[in-house]
């Protein structure tokens, strides 16, 4: 029953998708909103609950991703609604948005609730795939190339996901048989393996081709170029479902290993994550675009999700990670707004909105832009500060206390390069420029308002609480 | 028999990679994909696992017969380029595509003694994925990097099969699955520019 309320909203929009007179397709939007009903029924179960077997489950940490995903995914469903007013999209292939919009829902639902490595494995490729004509959708030569490129680049990222997870399986299937794909046997029997060896080799090749997914140095351009040839609401799902859905794999995954291997684990996610953070504040600096300012940023909140969560900052990871799912969404919709002068014009794009909907819509973007580097009271500046302290926290009981103040020294000075742009941007878009009128709709300033206040809610002490239980 | 399978499964690999022709490669596809089919069959049947023996006979139905015949059906629907010469020269070729295979012997060796697999099973299976990678990046049209990439996915099935003789049911029919949508997906992408790929 709850399976069929969990893929409902998915199949009803793959459906729907398919009729091509405009009333019913109207109703598209409007069916991602069906999501609620099983988030509900989610909420009520006691944890863990097992679906269709042993292959789902449903935890604290599953249910928490599930639900940012299905609110980005009613917000993104909302803005839609105006994609036509602010690019060039037939009604065909504003259709076929929808129905692989619908696809790829299906296969990160698989992905977020999955107790299987192969089952996670394959919702994850079921969305990739999906997404390559979502690119496709903006017909230009350079989207067309950037949806090969997508496809090539996430094949290789995802057989490379697939090839440690066989690894992983080889070491543990003597000890758990079959069960050896289940996250759950294997983080209760990962003590008992004879060949650690092999499930860390397995582990590393995962973590390799996840990060290559998410966009991770030295794979850190490609997701900027596809992100940049898309239309907007594309790296809005990217930013906050598949990457959500990658980051909930790392996650699943590194709690087996650092079981047996805490500090080879730290080493490598910490060298992977400093070297993506260096790199990416000076691609950020040099961002002349929003797409590519927003994308690049991405990469940088997911490099210190992945470093908070490998510190022992599970806390701060998640609510870092539930800041930048609405966050990033909202700045890659409120885009289609923003650039409708010319991508370029980032000077004055916070000016020449009239009316109560452009004044929300100006406000709303303000804090956001401020939020991403965050400026308090945004939950980002609270999960920064703890994921840092969690860090100090975890060198007490090394000796490299002093390396360790000294990284995280110059990593605020990385920081702090992204927050001087983000400021200079968020100036020279107020304050800069010449003012151009710019039109703003109901649905983009409902899906804004609908992410702000998840935002905002993230700060209430009972999701505080419902995070730390997590950890 | 199984040796004779993988020797097989390796060689058309190298073979795909030296070949400068749109319809032998897909050839040379399905003659790897046929050896893999067989293989999981053969290996099905001796350690008699049924799942491993249906996940050979769809290997075979899927990749072997309906991924060829699909890809020349779109290479001659889209009029792909049919000459696609390498970008790696073939005197380096000869030199590479031994190195790897000397490399991942020498990398293998410590995986291979930790599990019950034959050693050189596991090496070929790695070796191979290197050998498509290679397919993948020495070509600039797009038709062999998809079938570079489908390659790719039997290397890693090679792998699965040799090291942990299958994995779960549920699981290869979701990879099976899988290839089916992007075969779906590749179709669109060309259906909808007409671009000459």
């Amino acid at each position: 029953m709850i399976i069929f309320f969990l893929l409902l909203p998915a199949i009803l929009m793959f459906i729907v998708s398919f009729v091509k007179t405009d009333k019913i397709a109207n109703l598209l939007p409007f069916v991602s909103f069906t999501i609620i009903i099983p988030n509900i029924m989610l909420f009520k179960l006691p944890y863990p609950y097992h679906l269709m077997g042993n292959y789902l489950i449903v935890d604290k940490l599953g249910d928490y991703v599930f639900l940012v995903s299905s609110v980005v995914s009613i917000g993104v469903s909302l803005a839609l609604m105006t994609l036509h007013k602010h690019v060039n999209i037939k009604k065909r292939a504003y259709n076929r948005f929808y129905r692989f919009f619908a696809l790829f829902w299906l296969g990160l639902i698989l992905s977020t609730l999955s107790n299987n490595m192969g089952i996670y494995w394959v919702g994850l490729e079921f969305a990739t795939l999906s997404t390559v004509y979502m690119i496709k959708i903006n017909y230009t030569s350079t989207a067309h190339k950037e949806a090969w490129n997508y496809m090539i680049v996430d094949t290789i990222a995802i057989s490379i996901i697939l090839f440690g997870i066989i690894l992983i399986y080889a070491s543990a299937k003597p000890l758990l048989g079959d069960n050896a794909m289940n996250f759950n046997a294997l983080l209760a029997h990962i003590k008992e393996i004879k060949m650690p060896f092999l499930f860390e080799i397995g582990f590393a090749i995962t973590t390799v081709g996840m990060f290559i997914k998410l966009g991770m140095f030295p794979m850190n351009l490609w997701l900027a170029d596809i992100e940049r040839a898309s239309f907007y609401p594309v790296p809005a799902l990217f930013s906050g479902i598949l990457e959500s859905a990658v980051m909930i794999g790392f996650f699943r995954f590194s709690k087996i290993v650092m079981q047996i291997d805490f500090t080879q684990l730290f080493g490598f996610v910490f060298i992977y994550s400093f070297l993506t953070i260096f790199i990416v504040a000076f691609l950020i600096y040099r961002a002349k675009d929003f797409i590519r300012l927003f994308s690049f940023s991405g990469i940088e909140h997911m490099a210190l999700i992945a470093l908070f969560w490998v510190s022992g900052g599970t806390f701060a990871a998640l609510l870092h990670f539930g800041a930048h799912a609405f966050l990033k969404p909202s700045l890659f919709l409120s885009t289609g707004v923003l650039e409708s002068k010319g991508k370029y014009h980032m000077a004055g794009a916070l000016r020449g909105y009239k009316g109560i909907k452009g004044k929300i819509f100006w406000f709303i973007v303000g804090l956001f832009l401020l939020a991403i580097v965050s400026v308090p009271p945004s939950p980002m500046f609270f999960s920064e500060i703890y994921g840092f302290g969690a860090m100090i926290n975890m060198a007490k009981h090394t000796h490299h206390m002093l390396a360790m103040i000294a990284a995280i020294a110059f990593l605020l000075i990385l920081l702090s390069i992204i927050f001087y742009r983000f400021t200079a941007i968020y100036q020279s878009m107020k304050y800069g420029g010449t003012q151009e009128e710019k039109k703003v709709y109901s649905s983009e300033i409902i899906a804004l308002i609908i992410l702000a206040v998840s935002l905002a809610l993230l700060l209430l002490p009972q999701s505080m609480e419902y995070l730390r239980s997590i950890s | 028999m199984d040796n004779f399978l993988i020797g097989l499964f390796l060689a058309t690999l190298i073979i795909s990679i030296f070949t400068a022709r749109l319809y032998r490669l897909i050839f040379w596809y399905f003659v790897n994909s046929l050896m893999l089919g067989l293989l999981a069959v053969f290996i099905g049947i001796k350690v008699h696992d049924n799942a491993l023996i249906v996940s050979g006979a769809i290997t075979l139905v899927l990749k072997a017969l309906i991924i060829p015949y699909v890809l020349k059906y779109l290479s001659k629907k889209f009029h792909l380029q049919r000459q696609i010469t390498p970008n790696i020269k073939v005197h380096y070729s000869v030199i590479l595509i031994p190195a790897i295979l000397v490399f991942t012997f020498f990398i293998a060796e410590p995986i291979s003694h930790m599990l019950q697999a034959n050693p050189n099973d596991i090496s070929i299976s790695i070796s191979s994925l290197f050998l498509t990678l290679i397919l993948m990046m020495e070509h600039n049209h797009v038709a062999p990097k998809i079938i570079g990439f489908l390659t790719l996915d039997n290397a890693l099935f090679l792998l699965g099969i040799t090291a942990t003789n299958g994995m779960p049911m549920l699981v290869e029919l979701g990879v099976f699955f899988d290839i089916l949508m992007a075969i779906v997906i590749i179709n669109l992408l060309f259906k909808d520019t007409g671009v000459k790929a």
